[in-house]
């Protein structure tokens, strides 16, 4: 049972990293324009960060060095000065629409508008960050976050053929009223919002905080094999969801209210109320881990104290990055930005900045100063290697996509 | 102990300094050099931290411009800190400092944020519960 409960900072970096509200977006969103043609970036995704995250997680279990102290370690000051602006800025337009995101999942609820619950979400974020222990955070949201299983429930519910639905994923096509160039830009949307850099920053940094050490590398893996499959199977059945129900009725997804259609017409009130707890756990998650992750990049790259493992007052400049980063993320969020566009560009962007994150991480989890015996094996590097590659075509196509589509339209 | 090269951008540079009491007090921003012995070769005799030496790294005009801000906020801007060969005890994924790293310029910055708003808020000084 000990064992059962210690892979939450998986299932935590999953749901909250995964399943955010980038991936509640772009899976209904392309379940619902492209049906299952794009099915096949998911996976192409999960083994991505499934390879990286457990890279990650083993520097850090070994040396106690997490991600940024990689990146300053092997770009340098200035290209790891330039990530970290890049990651900082892609981390706070995520934390805004996670923030806005939970208020949207609690106005659903409340019937109030959200803009006036954004600052009460995000006071609670910051709270739960305050106070409550790196490992009851992970337990509780990790667990809460379970609730988006019923995403699964629903696709079994409709009973599909599924037959059909894998020959459609194994055959992928632009569908007709799309273009080639929007085709890609979604597989770009989607693949960002997979591997966003802020997973790996927090899972490496997790490991830190709840001390692992040589004997916890089955846990790391095991962390990562259970979260992120789990992740990409609900990714899935988003998608499925969207394409089964949306997609026959012309309903395109610009809301994150939306995602939970496909559970309501399938599973009623209940569904919509289990739904709408997962939402609420996803998007919290997220909004726990990329508020840390605004304080673990910064403090990791100049070298101070960081951590919930500390007091506050032992790791104050910190704290004081993770406490202005909320604030202004609220702020942001009241001026009224469309949470779903801003969620849509930082995955789009995430995807562009990739290579600077990845590359470092391939780099020293074949370094044996840091790593001794524990370096990566053949087939992880050539897989990583392989993902390398990739990452960086798709960083320099992301770009002139978005302006030729303007931005998926 | 086997004799080992080091190579100073790879094994010195940019590394995380520990304190003796495994608190992360800063990165190895910079290095000293100078002529060992009165001969024609450099030494590394002090390795340096802060951000005023980093922004230095990144190009002198930065390096002015970080140190300026520093003098303004006087010892909250964090001198830039030399930490003398003697006191690293080992290098590896991390720097290993041997005690007495209290004048570092880390934990005054630390200490300043403390004072100022970290330290004001309820719960600063208490473990997450």
């Amino acid at each position: 049972m000990k064992r059962a409960v210690q892979v939450t900072l998986g299932i935590l970096t999953a749901i909250g990293g995964f399943v955010d509200i980038g991936d509640l977006v772009a899976n209904s969103e392309t379940g619902a324009r492209f049906g299952l043609n794009l099915a096949w970036v998911v996976v192409v995704g999960v083994i991505g960060i499934i390879v990286f995250a457990e890279m990650a997680g083993r520097v850090a279990t070994v040396s106690r060095r997490p991600v940024f102290d990689l990146v300053r370690e092997r770009l340098g000051p200035a290209f790891g000065l330039a990530n970290l602006i890049a990651s900082f800025f892609i981390n706070f337009l995520t934390l805004t629409a996670e923030i806005a995101g939970v208020a949207i999942a609690l106005s659903l609820v409340a019937s109030v508008d959200y803009l006036l619950l954004i600052p009460f979400a995000a006071f609670l974020v910051w709270l739960v960050i305050w106070r409550l222990p790196f490992q009851r955070m992970e337990q509780l949201f990790g667990l809460l976050g379970l609730a988006l299983i019923v995403v699964l429930v629903t696709v079994v519910k409709i009973g599909p053929d599924w037959n059909d639905l894998f020959r459609q994923a194994a055959h992928p096509h632009v569908p007709s009223q799309e273009t080639p160039f929007t085709y890609a830009y979604f597989a770009i949307a989607l693949f960002g919002a997979a591997m966003t850099p802020y997973e790996v920053f927090f899972f490496s940094s997790g490991a830190v905080e709840e001390k692992w050490t040589l004997s916890d590398l089955t846990l790391n893996r095991a962390n990562v094999f259970v979260g992120f499959p789990l992740g990409a199977v609900l990714s899935l059945s988003l998608m499925v969801g969207a394409a089964l129900v949306l997609q026959p009725r012309n309903i395109s997804v610009d809301q994150l209210s939306q995602v939970g259609l496909p559970t309501v017409f399938a599973l009623g009130k209940v569904g919509l109320a289990t739904v709408l707890v997962g939402i609420f756990a996803a998007t919290f998650g997220a909004a726990l881990e990329t508020g840390l992750s605004a304080g673990y990049t910064v403090a990791q790259y100049l070298g101070w104290p960081w951590g919930k493992h500390l007091r506050p007052d032992q790791a104050p400049r910190f704290h004081l990055v993770v406490l202005l980063s909320i604030a202004v993320a609220t702020l942001f969020g009241l001026s009224g930005v469309d949470p779903v566009k801003v969620t849509e560009y930082s995955i789009v962007l995430s995807a562009a900045a990739l290579p600077l994150t990845y590359f470092p991480i391939l780099v020293i989890a074949n370094d044996t100063d840091y790593m001794g015996d524990k370096t990566n094996g053949r087939w992880v590097n050539a897989i990583g290697f392989i993902y390398l590659v990739v990452l960086v075509v798709i960083a320099v196509a992301t770009i002139p996509l978005m302006i030729i589509t303007k931005g998926g339209a | 102990m086997a004799e080992r090269q080091y190579y100073l951008g790879l094994d010195l540079l940019d590394r995380q300094l520990v304190a003796d009491d495994g608190s992360l007090v800063g990165k190895v921003d910079d290095l000293e050099l100078e002529r060992c012995d009165g001969g024609d070769e450099l030494c590394v005799t002090a390795l340096l931290s802060g951000p005023g030496v980093l922004a230095q790294r990144m190009g002198r005009r930065y390096g002015g411009w970080v140190q300026q801000a520093q003098r303004a906020l006087g010892r909250a801007g964090g001198d830039p800190t030399r930490i003398p060969l003697a006191r690293v005890v080992s290098i590896g994924s991390h720097i290993e400092l041997a005690p007495g790293s209290d004048e570092l310029a880390g934990p005054a910055m630390d200490h300043w944020v403390n004072e100022h708003v970290i330290g004001h808020i309820p719960g600063s000084r208490h473990a997450p519960e």
